[in-house]
């Protein structure tokens, strides 16, 4: 880990005192003991704020489209032969380079536009779990000492195996390791447990319709509508959301609770053959939603009927954008 | 849409998108040749069956809409060449989510009526109204407020 994160240091400075990245996207220490936030860096000398732990959760591949984004925005009113380039440095694991596959593919920006520093992954810390393991006691510091997380809390000392409090998402993860990247540090992590992946869709198909409905009302009456979910996911980059759009309005903001249920619907939906379960939307959201049980079906899905992946190569595209002649149609009525 | 929904003489609403070059065509062509069906559908035409966003399908049945269909060109026959296909790959998916979150499966329904097939028409509206019939009034997602 310690290793990992010196490398990331070192090859950081190397591009940004080379000066092949503008900015630099990676983590640093947080204010609390158990975060580690996203930051953007532009010097060479800020490389040693970097820090890699397993408190790195949110998938920053986000912050690659915001940047390039933000960049292009600034320039509308510069000719276009005078316009530049901004290229965007970032440190990125498993699920942040299947983010990025997705950004490519969808041309968001260019593959040059973008320089990708691969980690090895061995899964972050759900500040849930940790939070229940300490029985919701305040962490007042946590020192990672090889597989256990050492906790000193208002409620006394405790070491947790790291493992027991992975995110959900980590511990079926089937690519903790980079799938693009154009350099990479540390050796390759170990797999993770990608074959119970869908035991928990599966369990809960199962289940008759209306507990099956009954569970999701429940869910989802615990949004607030926030946006937190949207704001974090990488795929959600449009410039104007459905949620925001008013004209037409697509989806009310009452407290009518179908109001809520068709909000999730239609972003979750959206989310299909798109969501790499990088699980940082359940991450951020303050009321603790089951975003994962939902969006799961549809990864799921994808691959029952497409056998896609998301963000899995550069040349396999996304389902939805792209179709067959021989397309599964069970689902077609036929009278 | 909330009236008579307890009543026993309920008869189910049914918000169907259909394109304009197939389906609708079909239902012309159900209507000219005077083949009787149940006239609980509720027809809306678009260019294509590509064009009906799966938001649609969500928000008919969030205004009340007892069961939703959906009907283009079959495949192979777009007017656009492919917008059919591409609708097949959302509403596969779609009707999947559907019903895994807890809404019957029933209630969303998906086919493909060509302009030539009027008799066919007449059977999937039958065939649709009786799945719902049976199923009973929604009461799941309905906007009260
Ligand atoms: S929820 Fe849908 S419309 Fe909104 S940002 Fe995400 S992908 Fe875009
Ligand atoms: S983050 Fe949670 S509470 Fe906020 S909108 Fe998303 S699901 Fe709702």
């Amino acid at each position: 880990m310690e290793n990992i994160e010196k490398q990331v240091r070192e090859e950081a400075r190397k591009l940004l005192s080379e000066k092949k990245v503008d900015a630099l996207v990676g983590y640093e220490q947080g204010t609390l003991p158990y975060q580690a936030a996203p930051c953007i860096i532009t010097e060479p000398e800020e490389a040693d704020r970097l820090v890699w732990n397993p408190f790195c959760s949110v998938n920053l591949a986000k912050y690659v489209h915001d940047l390039i984004f933000q960049h292009r925005q600034s320039q509308t009113r510069t000719k276009p032969e005078d316009r530049t380039k901004k290229v965007v440095g970032i440190v990125a694991r498993g699920c942040t380079t299947r983010s990025i596959v997705i950004h490519l593919q969808e041309r968001q920006y260019e593959r040059d536009e973008v320089v990708i520093i691969g980690v090895p992954c061995t899964g972050y810390i759900a500040k849930r779990k940790l939070f229940r393991a300490l029985d919701g006691a305040e962490p007042l510091s946590c020192v990672v000492e090889g597989d256990t997380l050492k906790v000193e809390s208002a409620a006394g000392s405790k070491s947790i195996p790291i493992k027991e409090i992975l995110s959900d998402s980590c511990l079926t993860c089937r690519y903790n390791n980079p799938v693009i990247s154009d350099i990479n540090v540390g050796e390759p992590a170990p797999p993770m447990n990608p074959d119970g992946e869908y035991d928990d869709v599966d369990a809960f198909e199962n289940l008759p319709t209306d507990e099956r409905w009954a569970y999701f009302t429940k869910e989802m009456d615990k949004c607030i509508r926030c946006y937190a979910c949207r704001n974090t996911c990488p795929s959600c980059y449009c410039k104007v959301c459905f949620v925001e759009q008013s004209q037409p309005r697509w989806v009310g903001v009452s407290v009518d609770e179908s109001d809520t249920q068709v909000f999730q619907i239609m972003r979750i939906f959206h989310q299909a053959g798109r969501c790499v379960d990088c699980g940082s939307c359940v991450e951020v959201c303050p009321m603790g939603v089951d975003l994962r049980k939902f969006l799961k079906k549809l990864d799921k899905d994808g691959f029952d009927l497409f056998e896609h992946r998301a963000g899995e190569s550069l040349e396999d595209p996304p389902p939805l954008g792209a179709f067959s002649t021989y397309d599964k149609e069970d689902f077609i009525f036929e009278p | 849409m909330t009236e008579n929904k307890a009543n026993e003489n309920w008869e189910p609403k049914i918000v169907a998108f259909v394109c304009n070059w197939c389906t609708y065509a079909g239902a012309d062509l159900a209507g000219i040749s005077r083949i009787q069906y149940p006239p609980n559908v509720r027809l809306i035409r678009l260019p294509c069956s590509g064009r009906v966003n799966p938001f649609y399908v969500v928000k008919a049945l969030q205004e009340g809409a007892d069961g939703v269909l959906v009907s283009g060109c079959h495949p192979g026959e777009c007017h656009y060449l492919t917008g059919n296909l591409s609708a097949r790959r959302k509403f596969a998916i779609l009707k999947r989510f559907l019903s895994y979150i807890g809404i019957e499966a029933d209630r969303t329904m998906f086919t493909w009526v060509s302009a030539s097939e009027g008799e066919k028409f007449a059977n999937v509206i039958k065939g649709v109204t009786e799945r719902v019939k049976a199923l009973g009034p929604a009461t799941k997602m309905i906007k009260t407020l």
